[in-house]
């Protein structure tokens, strides 16, 4: 009984000294917080961030605009309309985010087939006026392949666009329908 | 009647029905690809396996393949049915490319659909896939032949069910071909059907390629204004553009079919040069302005010269709503009854066709399809009422006997006997034909030898059909044809009588043309000064009538011209021009000429009455507006706030009218909403079933007349 009795004691004191004590400490420490504008800390690859269009390896834009990303957008902040470009490739005349309304969530990219829609790790986007937070095609295309550089869809999806029928990955050559011959 | 037992759930149905259609009948939708309802079973893809456990069949079995038997207990999800129907999937995807992102069948593909219930999601074979090269096919259907899964309903429904040749199979096993023997167009009038059957994406709809995905589109419910048949679509619209029309099922007209024509006739909505604005001499005004201006030009005229220098007219293209709003507010200001026809001639054809129609003869486009004879009088079906061609070819394959009787030569899908003959000769031969089916022996001396051949197949048939037409033919065949389906009937022949009319909405127009006068006896009164004021609805009579020098100068001795139209038409056209860029004799200082634009059925509520008699009602798919592609040139939509749409300044026919009313008279107009327009149309058209809501006209709802100048009925069977 007495000697519990102490022992709460002590560690009541011991609580409260120990706080101040820390508490003393750091006030003559130097602060270890960084300034956020002034120092900028290097953010993991796969922060969700903006979202950007890459490009294939050979410098023709990705989005095939399949409308993946817009069906699976929780917020509707993706719109676009597919097009027949000049060459027969499948694009987008325009697409559009608006990351006023983007909640990062990523789920684009997940959904994306042809690696086109990435998210990056830059976040410095704010903007006085709400409608600089509208983000064309042109404004979201880059020149490069993201995180996945080499793939290009064209090679394995088996239409007759980038390299003729039967020169894809996997593929026999075309079967030739005017003889019964096995 | 079988019972049966299909997943715990007890169902009666037909005998002859298959087990697969029983199933649905029942709410269990068994997975399938190459059965069809309308193209019947072939058992090619397997994908329809269930097991049997207990009945006349025992173990797996295709249900498309087996008829509904008493006593059957069957199971769609039993482990050895969906263990089967797995491995079915996967080895329909050996083959199939990873091309979905580029492929519009993405979003409705039914293959896409199986390999995700079926729960196949990795590919384990990892040899080549086969190849195929496409083939250009014509601007309607688009092949991409890697995406085939040999399920033969491309091949069935081109050969079998259309009676083409140009498209079809070759090859054998893994390397089967679908397509034609070289590039070129299809030859087939139905082809686009192979869209909606292909169950993946081999053929696709070219004109809306690329154009989006299933799940972006506003659908509705529509019908096809192209011809009189009224066949069952759904429109599909984004951005407010139409993207493409689909076949929509119905038992009693189209089946699951639609005709190209109708499956591609609706560019007109998107039209660049619609007219979006109204306009007073060619210069863009509010349509408040333009309906106060026509109102008061309009009570100017009345006035000085009476209600009766005022004329209206719409076409047989006019929905119910438009013919019956214009007709309701000419009564109202006790103005000339509206005409709906160009001629005389033409007018009391169609007005006889639809006076003799009645519930006993009328018969729809299915029960064309039953029939065991087939006289077809003055029609070009493939031109005329294209699915027409298609039910007398089920009826042909069934074993029907075709006779065409025709000057033109008339091409169908099948095997007919023609007999070329001109309009007068039709006469005379269905007289002849009357009076053999009334004698017992059709070889009787009198009767003209040449046409014996016809008495004798009339006389043996049990169920004949008489198509006749209404645009080449005498006024007389078209009574006669009725007489002698009468004669049939009389004959205890269960005849029935199918007329084709010149536009969708013929009949519509027809019961509502009692006294009113055509234009071409309008013109006649507009020359001689009679009528000074002119309201065109939906009807462009410059290019329409043949004597267009004539039209305009009558155009130009009117004191008003009012044109109503969704379509760019030569006549307002015409109005466009400013009138000192008419060269006129007559003072032009009174003439005021307004166009109005009005609405498509794609862009509101608009009912039509088909050949048949039959009432029918489109919901619109959209609001109407310039297409976001036309205004931004395919470009991103413009980075503004704005609370209209743009173009979007059009009205439904019937408001324009109803505004009219109420602007002439100075009152509280009698239809001031679709429901009052509605319960006055029930009243003009003695609709007996109370139409609750007015969107929801029942089916099968059918509109007489005793004969055309007496009282309406309708008949709900």
């Amino acid at each position: 009984m007495q000697s519990s009795l102490y022992q709460s004691i002590y560690e009541g004191a011991y609580g409260l000294i120990a706080g101040f004590a820390m508490t003393l400490r750091h006030l003559f420490r130097r602060p270890i917080t960084e300034p956020y504008p002034e120092f900028k800390r290097q953010l993991p690859e796969r922060t969700r961030a903006t979202i950007i269009l890459t490009s294939n390896p050979d410098g023709d834009e990705r989005c095939v605009a399949c409308y993946l990303c817009s069906g699976v957008c929780p917020v509707n902040c993706i719109s676009m309309q597919s097009a027949e470009r000049s060459d027969g490739r499948r694009h987008a005349a325009w697409f559009r985010i608006n990351f006023a309304r983007c909640i990062f969530c990523g789920f684009c990219e997940e959904a994306c087939p042809t690696l086109a829609i990435q998210l990056t790790p830059h976040f410095e986007t704010s903007q006085r006026d709400i409608l600089k937070l509208l983000y064309e095609k042109e404004d979201l295309l880059v020149n490069h392949g993201g995180k996945n550089s080499d793939y290009n869809f064209y090679h394995h999806a088996g239409v007759a666009l980038v390299g003729d029928k039967g020169s894809h990955v996997g593929e026999e050559q075309p079967v030739d329908i005017r003889t019964l011959m096995p | 009647m079988p019972k049966l037992i299909i997943d715990d759930r007890k169902i009666e149905v037909a005998l002859g029905v298959k087990v697969i259609d029983a199933a649905e009948q029942a709410g269990i939708m068994i997975p399938r690809f190459c059965y069809h309802p309308a193209l019947g079973s072939v058992g090619a893809c397997r994908m329809c396996a269930v097991k049997f456990l207990d009945g006349p069949v025992r173990g797996l079995q295709m249900s498309c393949m087996v008829e509904a038997k008493d006593g059957m207990v069957i199971s769609s999800t039993d482990d050895e049915a969906v263990d089967f129907r797995r491995f079915v999937i996967e080895l329909l995807m050996l083959n199939h490319p990873h091309d979905c992102p580029v492929c519009d069948e993405g979003g409705q593909c039914l293959l896409q659909d199986e390999t995700v219930s079926g729960g196949h999601a990795m590919r384990r074979y990892m040899g080549k896939k086969r190849t195929h090269r496409d083939q250009y096919l014509g601007e309607l259907v688009q092949h991409e032949m890697n995406r085939c899964i040999h399920c033969y309903r491309c091949k069935r429904f081109y050969q079998d069910f259309c009676g083409y040749r140009d498209f079809g199979v070759m090859g054998i096993a893994n390397r089967t071909y679908f397509g034609r023997y070289s590039d070129g167009q299809l030859e087939n009038p139905f082809s686009g059907n192979l869209i909606d059957l292909c169950p993946t994406g081999v053929l696709t709809d070219k004109p809306a390629r690329f154009k989006g995905r299933r799940w972006d589109f506003q659908r509705a419910p529509s019908l096809c204004i192209q011809c009189s048949l009224g066949c069952h679509t759904i429109v599909n619209a984004r951005y407010r553009e139409l993207i493409r029309i689909e076949a929509r099922y119905n038992e009693h007209i189209n089946g699951h079919f639609i005709c190209d024509r109708g499956r591609l006739g609706f560019a007109f909505a998107n039209h660049p040069d619609r007219p979006r604005q109204a306009l007073i001499h060619g210069s863009a005004v509010t349509y408040k302005d333009a309906i106060r201006t026509v109102a008061d030009r309009l009570s100017t005229i009345s006035q000085s010269a009476g209600p009766n220098a005022i004329a209206c007219a719409a076409s047989s293209r006019s929905s119910v709503e438009t013919i019956m709003g214009l007709k309701f507010l000419a009564h109202a200001l006790s103005w000339r009854s509206p005409g709906f026809f160009m001629d005389r001639l033409q007018q009391d054809k169609v007005s006889a066709a639809a006076g003799r129609l009645d519930p006993n003869l009328a018969i729809s486009l299915r029960e064309v399809e039953q029939a065991d004879t087939i006289l077809v009088l003055g029609a070009d079906p493939i031109q005329e009422a294209p699915m027409l061609a298609l039910a007398m070819r089920q009826a042909h394959r069934a074993g029907a006997k075709v006779a065409v009787l025709d000057p033109r030569p008339v091409s169908l899908p099948f095997d007919y006997e023609y007999w070329p003959m001109t309009t007068d000769n039709l006469n005379s031969a269905l007289q002849e034909l009357m009076r053999s089916v009334l004698s017992e022996n059709a070889a009787e001396s009198y009767l003209c030898e040449n046409i014996q051949p016809l008495a004798i197949m009339l006389q043996n048939s049990q169920r004949p059909v008489i198509v006749c037409g209404t645009d080449i033919v005498n006024l007389s065949v078209i009574t006669a044809a009725a007489d002698l389906a009468l004669q049939l009937q009389d004959a205890n022949k269960c005849a029935g009588l199918f007329y084709v009319l010149p536009g969708a909405n013929a009949y519509g127009a027809a019961i509502a043309s009692i006294g009113s006068e055509p234009f071409s006896e309008l013109l006649g009164s507009i020359e001689n000064g009679e009528v000074r004021a002119l309201l065109l609805v939906e009807t462009d009579f410059l290019y329409h009538f043949p004597d267009q020098a004539r039209v305009k100068s009558a155009l130009e001795r009117l004191e008003l011209l009012v044109v109503m139209d969704y379509l760019p038409n030569h006549t307002m056209e015409f109005v466009g021009q400013t009138p000192a860029t008419i060269s006129s004799s007559v003072p032009t200082s009174a003439l005021t000429y307004i166009t109005l634009p009005t609405l498509t059925h794609f862009e509101t509520q608009a009912s039509f009455i088909n050949q048949e008699g039959r009432l029918q009602q489109a919901t619109p798919v959209h609001t109407s507006g310039t297409p976001l592609s036309q205004l931004t040139g395919g470009k991103h939509p413009p980075r503004e706030f704005r609370n209209d749409i743009p173009g979007g300044g059009a009205k439904a026919a019937w408001r324009i009218f109803s505004e009219l009313e109420a602007a002439i008279l100075s009152s509280h107009p009698a239809m001031t909403s679709f429901h009052d327009l509605w319960s006055r149309i029930e009243q003009e058209l003695n609709i007996d079933v109370h139409i609750e809501n007015s969107n929801e006209i029942p089916d099968n709802l059918r509109i007489y007349s005793k004969n055309i100048s007496s009282e309406l009925y309708c008949e709900l069977a």
